[in-house]
C-alpha cells in the first residue's frame, strides 16, 4: 500500500473507533497473519476494534470508498485460514469488543447477542441470570464466539438432536459490505421479537457458510433451551468403523442421547495424560463415545439408559466386545476430572493443546457414506504417521453424520507442515469422492468444491455474491470467489 | 537471555486456545494486559505468537514491538488458566522475549532508567543507598542467625512498612539483623535483565554469608520470589531459608510469641501478591494471620490464584503508569464491592500500587501492609 494512502487510511480509520483501537504494529499485523492451522498466513495492512454497529458502517463506508479489503474475526482461536487475509492491504476488523448479552427471553427461549460473546460468557450468564436455560456447547475451548460458529453451521452437544448450529439461529442483524443495516427474522417487526425467520422469504441463509463475506453480523438471537433436571453420562466403547457406525445410527434415530459424542480411544487415552505421539494398541477399542441422557426424572433417564443397554445388546450379536460403561464407573477409573470432561464447555479441549499447530478435515455427509469415510480416512491419517484422532456426530436425529479427522502438529519443522497439507488434502478428496461437505472450508479445499459442483450453483453464489458486495469489499478471496 | 532459554523448548506449544484470557470456569478477565489493550497481541498468546515469529525470522524486530512485549505485569495468571502443557513457563518466557528486545531494539526508557538507577545506587529508585544505616537506629547487631531483607520499595518508599516488621520482629524478641542489601533483583529480572540481577544477588548472599544469617525475612513478595525461585535459576544456591514476614508472623502468632491484644471493628479484605500467592503458592499463612487476629474477612471474587493484579509488577508502573492505575482501580473496585473498609496485602509494592488506586476519591478504603495491621494489633 501507498504510503500517502496508507496515512489517510489509517487517520480514517483512527477518526472511526479511536487511535487506542487502530494498529499497524508489527506484533498486531504478525499476530492476526496467522491461525493454529497448516493454512498460510498473510499479514493485514491494520487491525481494527470497533466497539459500535455505528462504527462497523462506518468502516464499510470507508472501505467501499477507498477499496480496502475488510476481515472479520472475533475471539481470536480461528481455523482453516477463515481470518488470514487472503489479499494484500486487508483490515482485520476485531469485534471482540462487542460482548454483551443483550437480551434473554425466557418465554420465547432465545438469547440475543454480539459478536464478542463467548460460549463461557454466555454459560455463566445464563447460570446467573436464567438457570433454567442452557445454550448449547461445542467441544472446543470456552471462549469462542457464539456468533461466528453458528454462522459458520458447527457443531455442538445438541446437534445429535437438533442438527448444525446454523439451525439454532432465530434471528440477525447485520451490516451489509455496502454499510446499510439490515435485520433478518421476526426482529423486522420490532425490538423484542427474536422468536423465528419463518414464514419469510428466508433472507438468512445469505449470511450462514459465507465466511463473512455477505455481511458483519452485529446481533444474533439464538435458540436457548430448557436445562433438564436430571443428565447422565455413559461411555460406549466400540470395535470397528462399521459396528460402531451401526450402532451410533441405532441410538440416533431412538432419540435416546441428548449428545453422542464419538471418538478414536487414542483421544480418551490423551486425556488420561498418555504422552505423544499416542499410538492404538492391539485389541484396544477403536471408538470411545460419551453419550449424555437427559430427562425430567431419575427414572426416565434410566429408562433411556436400558433402552440403550438393549440397543448394546443387539450390536454384541455382531461383536460381543462393545461395552457400555456408566459414567460413574469410568470416574472410579480416571478419578474426579471425569466429572469436568462431561461440564461443557469442557477443558476436554486440552488434548489438543499438545503443540502449536492444529488442524483437520471436518465434513457432514450421507448416513449412508459415514463408515467409509472413516474406514478410509483412518488408511489416509495412518498412512502418513499422525496420530488417529477422529470425531464423529450423529446430527438431527440420524439425517446426516459429521466426521473429521483432527492432526495436532509442530509448526516449527517445515516437512511437518507439509506432510499435514498433504494428508488433509487426501482426506478431503476422499471426503469428496463420498458427497461429503466440508465446514469452516479452507480456500484451498473451498476449490475443490466448487470445481466438483454443479456449475449452475457455483455460478449462482458469485451471483449473489457480487450483488451483495459489488466492491468485493468483505473477506475477499474466501471460498475461492 | 539464559541458555537454554524456555523459549527453545516451550515455542510451539500454544495454538491461541485462548484459555489464558479468563478465569476457567468462572469467565471473569484474567489478564490485565489483555483487557485493556485487546489486542490479541497483548495477550500471553499473542506473546508466545510474537516469540516464534521473531525467532523463526517470519517477523524482524522494531520498536513497534516494545509495548506488546513489555506492557504486561508478569503477573502469572495465564498460567493458572493455561490448559496446554506450557502452561508453568509462560511468564519465564516473557521474561525471556523481553530479554531479547532488550538485546534487539533495547529497553523502554524508563526500564533503561531503573536499570541505570540499580547500578548507581542499588535501588531502582534511585535513592542514596541506605547500606546498614537502620543497624545503628535500631540497635541491631553485627550478626544475627535471621536477616531481615527490608527490599527497595519498604526502604525508599513505603517506609511505614518496614518500621512495622522490625516493631513486630522486635516485639517477638526475634534475633534479627540488616545487612548491606542491594536491590534483590525482582525488577530487572522481570524486564529480562537476569545478568545485571545475578550480580546483584551474588553481593546479596554473600552479605548473608558475612552476617551467618540461616534464615531471610522479607517484606516484599518480588524479593520473596527473588531469593527463594529466581536466585537457584541464576545459578546461586542461598545456604539460607527464605521466608515472607507473613509467614514468619503466622508462625509466631501460631506458637503464642505474639499475640493479638486488640482487635478492629469493621470488614478487612486480602489481596494476594502475584509473586506471593501465583508464583509461590503462598495462599493461606497471610490469611491464618488475619483470622488469628479476629478480623472479619470478606474475600473478593477473584482471590487465589485467580486474584486480579495490582498493576505494578512487571516494570509495568514505571513504563506504564497510567495503565498500571487502571489495573489498580479496578482491583479497588473490588475489593470496595465486598463491603471492607481495610485492604491489606503482603507487598509494600502492592500497598503502593493500590493506595493509587484508590483515585482521588480515596473511596474510604484504607489500604495497608499485613505487618503494619499486625503491628497495630500486638
Amino acid at each position: 500500500m501507498a504510503v500517502k494512502k496508507q496515512v489517510s487510511l489509517r487517520s480514517r480509520l483512527v477518526r472511526t473507533v479511536g487511535e487506542r483501537f487502530v494498529s499497524d504494529g508489527s506484533a498486531e499485523r504478525h499476530v492476526y497473519s496467522y491461525d493454529m492451522t497448516e493454512n498460510e498466513p498473510k499479514s493485514p495492512a491494520f487491525v481494527v476494534m470497533p466497539a459500535t454497529v455505528e462504527e462497523i458502517q462506518q468502516l464499510l463506508k470507508i472501505a467501499n470508498e477507498t477499496k480496502t479489503p475488510l476481515v472479520p474475526m472475533v475471539a481470536g482461536q480461528n481455523v482453516g485460514g477463515l481470518t488470514i487475509p487472503q489479499v494484500d492491504g486487508a483490515v482485520v476488523v476485531d469485534l471482540k469488543r462487542m460482548n454483551r448479552v443483550l437480551e434473554v427471553d425466557e418465554e420465547g427461549m432465545y438469547a440475543v447477542l454480539e459478536p464478542g460473546v463467548t460460549f463461557g460468557h454466555l454459560r455463566a450468564y445464563l447460570d446467573r441470570h436464567h438457570p433454567t436455560l442452557r445454550y448449547t456447547y461445542p467441544l472446543a475451548p470456552p471462549y469462542t464466539s457464539v456468533m461466528t460458529n453458528a454462522l459458520l453451521q458447527g457443531l455442538n452437544d445438541l446437534s445429535t438432536v437438533h442438527g448444525a448450529m446454523a439451525d439454532f439461529i432465530n434471528a440477525i442483524e447485520v451490516v451489509l459490505p455496502t454499510g446499510e443495516l439490515t435485520k433478518i427474522g421476526s426482529c423486522i417487526l420490532g425490538e423484542h421479537n427474536w422468536f423465528g425467520h419463518h414464514p419469510l422469504p428466508d433472507l438468512l441463509s445469505l449470511f450462514l457458510g459465507w465466511q463473512g463475506m455477505t455481511g458483519i453480523v452485529t446481533r444474533i438471537a439464538v435458540q436457548l433451551w430448557p436445562k433438564l433436571p436430571c443428565v447422565s453420562h455413559a461411555a460406549l466403547l466400540t470395535f470397528g468403523e462399521r459396528p460402531s457406525v451401526a450402532l451410533l445410527k441405532h441410538i440416533a434415530r431412538a432419540n435416546l442421547v441428548e449428545d453422542g459424542e464419538c471418538m478414536s480411544f487414542s483421544l480418551l487415552k490423551m486425556l488420561m495424560g498418555i504422552g505423544p505421539p499416542v499410538r492404538q494398541l492391539e485389541g484396544e477399542p477403536d471408538y470411545g463415545t460419551l453419550l449424555t441422557l437427559s430427562g425430567h426424572s431419575e427414572t426416565e433417564v434410566a429408562e433411556k439408559y436400558k433402552a440403550i443397554e438393549n440397543l448394546v445388546a443387539k450390536s454384541k450379536q455382531q461383536d460381543p466386545r462393545q461395552l457400555l460403561v456408566p459414567w460413574q464407573a469410568i470416574a472410579k477409573l480416571v478419578g474426579e476430572d471425569a466429572h469436568s470432561w462431561v461440564d461443557f464447555p469442557s477443558d476436554v479441549f486440552k488434548i489438543l493443546c499438545e503443540y502449536d499447530g492444529l488442524t483437520w478435515v471436518g465434513t457432514y455427509i450421507h448416513p449412508r457414506h459415514w463408515s467409509d469415510a472413516l474406514e478410509q480416512g483412518r488408511r489416509i491419517v495412518t498412512k502418513y504417521g499422525f496420530e488417529l484422532m477422529a470425531f464423529l456426530k450423529a446430527m438431527k436425529g440420524m439425517h446426516f453424520g459429521e466426521f473429521k479427522f483432527i492432526i495436532r502438529f509442530d509448526k516449527g519443522v517445515p516437512r511437518v507442515i507439509t506432510k499435514v497439507r498433504k494428508c488433509n488434502e487426501e482426506l478431503l478428496d476422499m471426503a469428496l469422492s463420498l458427497g461429503a461437505l466440508p465446514y469452516k472450508t479452507p480456500v484451498w479445499a473451498a476449490r475443490k468444491v466448487l470445481v466438483r459442483a454443479d456449475p449452475n450453483w457455483v455460478k449462482l453464489v458469485r451471483r449473489i455474491h457480487d450483488t451483495l458486495d459489488p466492491n468485493h469489499i468483505l473477506n475477499p478471496g474466501r471460498w475461492g470467489l | 537471555m539464559p541458555t537454554p532459554s524456555v523459549l527453545d523448548e516451550w515455542l510451539h506449544r500454544c495454538i491461541r486456545c485462548s484459555n489464558c484470557k479468563f478465569i476457567f470456569r468462572d469467565y471473569r478477565p484474567a489478564c490485565p494486559s489483555g483487557e485493556a489493550f485487546g489486542f490479541e497481541s497483548y495477550f500471553a498468546s499473542g506473546r508466545i505468537w510474537l516469540a516464534r515469529g521473531l525467532l523463526s525470522g517470519a517477523l524482524k524486530w522494531d520498536d513497534s514491538l516494545l509495548t506488546p512485549i513489555f506492557a504486561c505485569t508478569t503477573c502469572g495468571n495465564c498460567q493458572e488458566q493455561c490448559l496446554a502443557p506450557h502452561k508453568r513457563h509462560i511468564v519465564e518466557m516473557i521474561e525471556d522475549l523481553r530479554g531479547l528486545a532488550a538485546k534487539h531494539v533495547g529497553l523502554l526508557a524508563a526500564h533503561k532508567a531503573l536499570l541505570d538507577n540499580v547500578k548507581k545506587t542499588h535501588n531502582p529508585y534511585g535513592e542514596p543507598h541506605h547500606a546498614r544505616g537502620l543497624a545503628k537506629e535500631h540497635s541491631l547487631p553485627e550478626s544475627a542467625e535471621t536477616v531481615y531483607f527490608v527490599g527497595c520499595t519498604a526502604n525508599y518508599r513505603e517506609r511505614a512498612i518496614r518500621d512495622a516488621t522490625i516493631s513486630v520482629l522486635k516485639k517477638a524478641e526475634v534475633d534479627f539483623t540488616v545487612v548491606d542489601e542491594y536491590c534483590c533483583g525482582s525488577p530487572l529480572l522481570r524486564i529480562g535483565q537476569p545478568d545485571a540481577a545475578k550480580a546483584l544477588a551474588a553481593h546479596n548472599l554473600k552479605k548473608f554469608d558475612d552476617v551467618g544469617a540461616k534464615r531471610i525475612v522479607t517484606s516484599c513478595a518480588g524479593c520473596f520470589r527473588a531469593l527463594r525461585m529466581d536466585y537457584p535459576r541464576l545459578g546461586l544456591n542461598a545456604r539460607v531459608e527464605v521466608v515472607h514476614a507473613a509467614q514468619l508472623v503466622d508462625e509466631l502468632l501460631r506458637n503464642g510469641v505474639l499475640e493479638a491484644k486488640t482487635t478492629t471493628k469493621g470488614v478487612v479484605t486480602y489481596h494476594d501478591p502475584c509473586h506471593l500467592g501465583r508464583h509461590m503458592e503462598v495462599y493461606e499463612p497471610p490469611r491464618r494471620v488475619l483470622q488469628a487476629l479476629q478480623v472479619q474477612l470478606e474475600e473478593m471474587p477473584r482471590t487465589r490464584a485467580n486474584a486480579w493484579c495490582c498493576g505494578a509488577g512487571g516494570g509495568a508502573k514505571s513504563a506504564f503508569p497510567e495503565w498500571s492505575q487502571q489495573v489498580a482501580e479496578q482491583r479497588v473496585a473490588e475489593a470496595v464491592d465486598t463491603g471492607a473498609d481495610l485492604l491489606v496485602s503482603t507487598c509494600p509494592f502492592c500497598k503502593r500500587a493500590l493506595n493509587d488506586g484508590r483515585g482521588k476519591a480515596r473511596r474510604g478504603l484504607r489500604v495497608l501492609d499485613l505487618l503494619e495491621f499486625v503491628d497495630q494489633l500486638t
